[in-house]
């Protein structure tokens, strides 16, 4: 009991010490903190310089996905509509992003390195439904854009696609 | 034991009956070896691929294992164990992939193509080979159901060792020679077969694909449903695959006693007719300007209503393309409810053939086969055409009409149940073989009579229910429903209906439906929802119904089943049907059959005129555009001899006329037509009579 006063009193003693201090809190949204260069964030599907997708709907990324949110529907290149440089296109390309775990594995398994992770955690909706993304989607620069740390800092390889493209 | 000889694989002694393969012995031992062209079911092997190098002890060089036998006191090392087998193996892998273009991501057999299989589990793992690799144009289309990708190709010749010595058409050959060797047709025309679409299957790389499920699906995508085909007596095995519910191909399942995995083009290539335009989905009621979709509770008031006007003298026509299920449901409704036991049955049933019932594989043993049909086999049962086929390469004889001397264990096998039953008796057959015309007539007749008894009504029939298109279509049926004040039919497709019926009911295909068949053998099998219809089942409006009526019917497939084999099949269950069926055992020889009487073949100047339902025909097959090109509707069939005789050879377009009616059709030779006729389909121009002159 009678530790009781000296105790309190040790603790306010604490608080008070941080009061002085320059705070450590980032105010996002108003502040972005930058994001390491090789963090995973929202897909992206990538084209060729000639402007031909570069996924050719092989479903590899969906048999990878450990989550099963990824939906390709594939239909074949024909001389008045050729989309990709396969034989194949993807004329369906769906992420459910709510069930995504970032994990990158769809990533990993595209042997065209067609879908690659992006940066970008700014992706929430008020509708779930929203949150399926479709090729369109998939295929443009996001919307909002975070910034990323500066690449040279850390030990980051450059990615194949974009040393290659 | 000398019917077994003991051998040695990788240090495992292993004991197999003489005449074994090394390739299935080692299996036995638990050692894959691993093969592409080996396949028991095309022949003798070739060793075209020699993926299954091993060596053997006293041999000089390594050796395809897939042709040899295992042989007493063998020592055989396999890849495993043999550093000599496994660099052999390595540089056939190698040689194998130096053309091949590993365009897996695009490729349809990518994820269940047996090249990435091995590729991935031996060979060296990477590649020595820089330079380009050799192109060849791709995709060919092979026939409008078949593309090739010739650079794919690893020539094993599975596909035309099939061509050549399964379905015997011959029509897919190697041609060129040496490296240059491609897979093609003579002539680059369509591979024209009732069988081609198992070359698909059989093709162990994506260079045979499927145009219907090119792109469709990866096998990660997909389900797969264990059911049985549902569009002719033979019921092949099948596993119907299904992607987003939508079915996307139709594979064999292979039950070693029906088909030996083997499936005709429309059972394979037709299952485009479950989303055909017209496919009826809702019930359609006659008005002012042709059918107006009803509500269910309409429709079935209007139903109810009809039977009721129709009493005892409705009678109903069946397609025998019904589960029996359904057949059955249907009898309880009417039989029981209404008192109407008048039917339409497709078929007759060949109740004293049971006592010749055997597996459709042992015709494949026979010495002597008699074979007395109007139709060609393969138009009506093509599955029973490769059995005689085998039976024929074993030296099998087959004969097309009775001979004078006896016969001895002769296999009978014919479209006319009364004289095959007393026939199969005079000759004393050891098995007899009946082909329906109609994929369930028989299970349909069983359903028909378990559901109840009494006699037709003697009246005109006021109401006429025609179930299914088959039915729809027949002139007989059409010709009785035009005498009736009201027809009710039940069917999947509009056209079928139009003119025809006051009130249409949506019926489900096989594909959609749980249930039971029964094929020509006498057969009980299951046949399982594949994909969900676009209308409620059957069984389920069909109690409702009922109800209406006071009698009940379960709409549950498993419950009727029940009810049925409780009265006609001892009592099996769905469970003991299981996914391969067994065959029920014969029955007792019974008494004598009466001889039926003898039919007069008219004779007259010119070729007799022979008509027959070829394969590809019915309302399914209608609906399908890609297999237009196997219609025979124009075209003359035609005996070899007759055709010398006039000069005229396979393709040559023909005049044909009888009674001052000119038609041209293209002739086809054929080997099993008797001399003196021709056959003409039953689509084809009607005006002909029954003899004919054929001029080039
Ligand atoms: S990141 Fe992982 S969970 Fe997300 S789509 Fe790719 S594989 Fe699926
Ligand atoms: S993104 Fe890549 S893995 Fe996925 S379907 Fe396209 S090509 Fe295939
Ligand atoms: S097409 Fe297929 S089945 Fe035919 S030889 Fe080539 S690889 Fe073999
Ligand atoms: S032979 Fe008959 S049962 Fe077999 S696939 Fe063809 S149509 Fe179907
Ligand atoms: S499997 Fe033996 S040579 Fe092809």
């Amino acid at each position: 009991m009678a530790q009781v006063v000296p105790n309190t009193l040790k603790g306010f003693g604490v608080t008070l010490k941080q009061v002085f201090k320059k705070p450590l809190t980032q105010q996002y949204p108003e502040y972005k903190h930058p994001v390491y260069p090789r963090f995973r964030g929202r897909h992206r599907l990538h084209v060729h310089a000639n402007g031909l997708e570069k996924c050719v709907g092989c479903s590899l990324c969906a048999a990878a996905c450990p989550s099963d949110c990824i939906r390709v529907v594939a239909a074949e290149n024909t001389p008045e509509n050729r989309v990709s440089a396969g034989e194949r296109y993807a004329r369906i390309y769906e992420i459910n992003l709510s069930r995504c775990i970032f994990c990158g594995y769809c990533e990993l398994a595209c042997p065209f390195d067609a879908i690659t992770l992006g940066n970008d955690f700014e992706i929430s909706e008020y509708n779930r439904d929203d949150l399926i993304y479709d090729k369109e989607m998939l295929l443009k620069e996001p919307v909002k854009k975070v910034p990323v740390a500066d690449r040279s800092l850390y030990d980051t390889p450059i990615p194949y696609y974009r040393s290659h493209s | 034991m000398t019917d077994h000889v003991t051998l040695t694989i990788d240090e495992r002694t292993v004991t197999v009956p003489k005449g074994t393969g090394l390739v299935e012995t080692a299996q036995a031992a638990g050692i894959e070896i691993p093969v592409f062209c080996y396949e028991p079911r095309l022949g003798p092997p070739v060793g075209a691929c020699r993926m299954c190098l091993v060596e053997i002890e006293g041999m000089p060089k390594l050796q395809a294992g897939c042709t040899l036998t295992a042989q007493e006191g063998m020592v055989v090392r396999t890849a495993r164990t043999s550093p000599l087998a496994s660099e052999g193996q390595n540089s056939t892998l190698e040689f194998i992939l130096v053309n091949h273009p590993l365009d897996c991501p695009v490729c349809d057999k990518g994820g269940e193509c047996p090249l990435q299989d091995l590729t991935f589990r031996y060979g060296p793992g990477n590649t020595r080979m820089t330079f380009d690799k050799r192109t060849q144009e791709k995709p060919i289309p092979l026939s409008p159901t078949i593309a090739l990708d010739r650079e794919r190709c690893i020539l094993c010749y599975r596909c035309t060792r099939f061509s050549e010595s399964v379905s015997e058409d011959n029509d897919l050959v190697p041609l060129n020679r040496g490296a240059n060797t491609v897979i093609g047709t003579f002539e680059d025309q369509p591979y024209r077969s009732r069988f081609s679409g198992n070359v698909v299957e059989l093709c162990p790389v994506g260079a045979l694909t499927s145009t219907q499920y090119r792109f469709e699906a990866r096998p990660w995508d997909i389900q797969e449903s264990p059911s049985v085909c549902g569009l002719c007596p033979v019921g092949c095995n099948i596993s119907a695959t299904t992607r987003e519910g939508k079915v996307k191909r139709i594979q064999s399942r292979n039950h070693p006693q029906i088909d030996e995995g083997w499936l005709c083009d429309k059972g394979r290539f037709t299952y485009g007719h479950l989303t055909a335009a017209d496919r009826i989905k809702t019930p359609l009621l006659k008005g002012e300007a042709g059918f107006e979709p009803l509500e269910w509770d309409d429709a079935l008031d209007q139903a109810e209503t009809l039977l009721r006007a129709g009493g005892d003298t409705v009678v109903t026509a069946f397609s025998g393309t019904e589960s029996t299920e359904q057949a059955y449901a249907l009898g309880r409704l009417l039989r029981a409810g209404l008192g109407a036991n008048g039917a339409v049955l497709p078929e007759e049933i060949p109740t004293a053939l049971d006592a010749y019932r055997a597996p459709l594989s042992s015709i494949r043993d026979a010495t002597t086969i008699v074979i007395l049909t109007r139709d060609l086999v393969a138009d009506r049962a093509p599955i029973v055409d490769l059995w005689v086929k085998a039976a024929r390469r074993n030296g099998a004889t087959i004969l097309t009409e009775i001979p004078e001397e006896k016969l001895e264990d002769a296999v009978l096998i014919s479209d006319n149940a009364a004289h095959a039953a007393w026939l199969a008796q005079d000759i004393d057959a050891k098995s007899a073989f009946y082909l329906p015309r109609t994929p369930n007539g028989r299970g349909v007749a069983d359903a028909w009579s378990a559901a109840g008894d009494g006699e037709a009504s003697n009246e005109e029939p006021r109401v006429v229910i025609v179930s299914g298109d088959d039915a729809a279509a027949d002139p007989a049926v059409r010709a009785l429903a035009a005498g009736a004040d009201f027809v009710i039919g039940i069917g999947l497709f509009q056209e079928s209906f139009e003119g025809l019926a006051d009130l249409v009911l949506p019926a489900t295909s096989y594909l959609e439906r749980d249930g039971t068949t029964v094929n020509l053998e006498g057969r009980v099998q299951r046949q399982r929802r594949a994909v969900i219809a676009p209308c409620p089942d059957e069984l389920a409006w069909i109690s409702k119904l009922a109800e209406r009526f006071e009698v009940e019917v379960s709409p549950h497939a498993s419950l009727a089943f029940e009810e049925i084999s409780g009265r006609i099949y001892g009592g099996v269950s769905f469970a003991e049907i299981g996914e391969q069926a067994p065959l029920p055992p014969a029955a007792e020889k019974g008494a004598p059959v009466p001889a039926p009487k003898p039919v007069q073949v008219p004779v007259a100047d010119g070729l007799r005129v022979i008509r027959y339902r070829p394969l590809f025909s019915g309302p399914v097959v209608d609906r399908v555009p890609e297999v237009e090109f196997q219609k025979a509707d124009h075209e003359v069939g035609m005996n070899p001899a007759d055709a010398r005789e006039r000069g005229v050879i396979d393709g040559d377009m023909v005049t044909v006329n009888s009674r001052g009616n000119f038609h041209r059709f293209k002739a086809r030779i054929v080997r099993d037509l008797p001399a003196g006729t021709v056959r003409l389909s039953t689509y084809a121009e009607g005006d002909l009579t029954e003899f004919v002159a054929v001029r080039k």
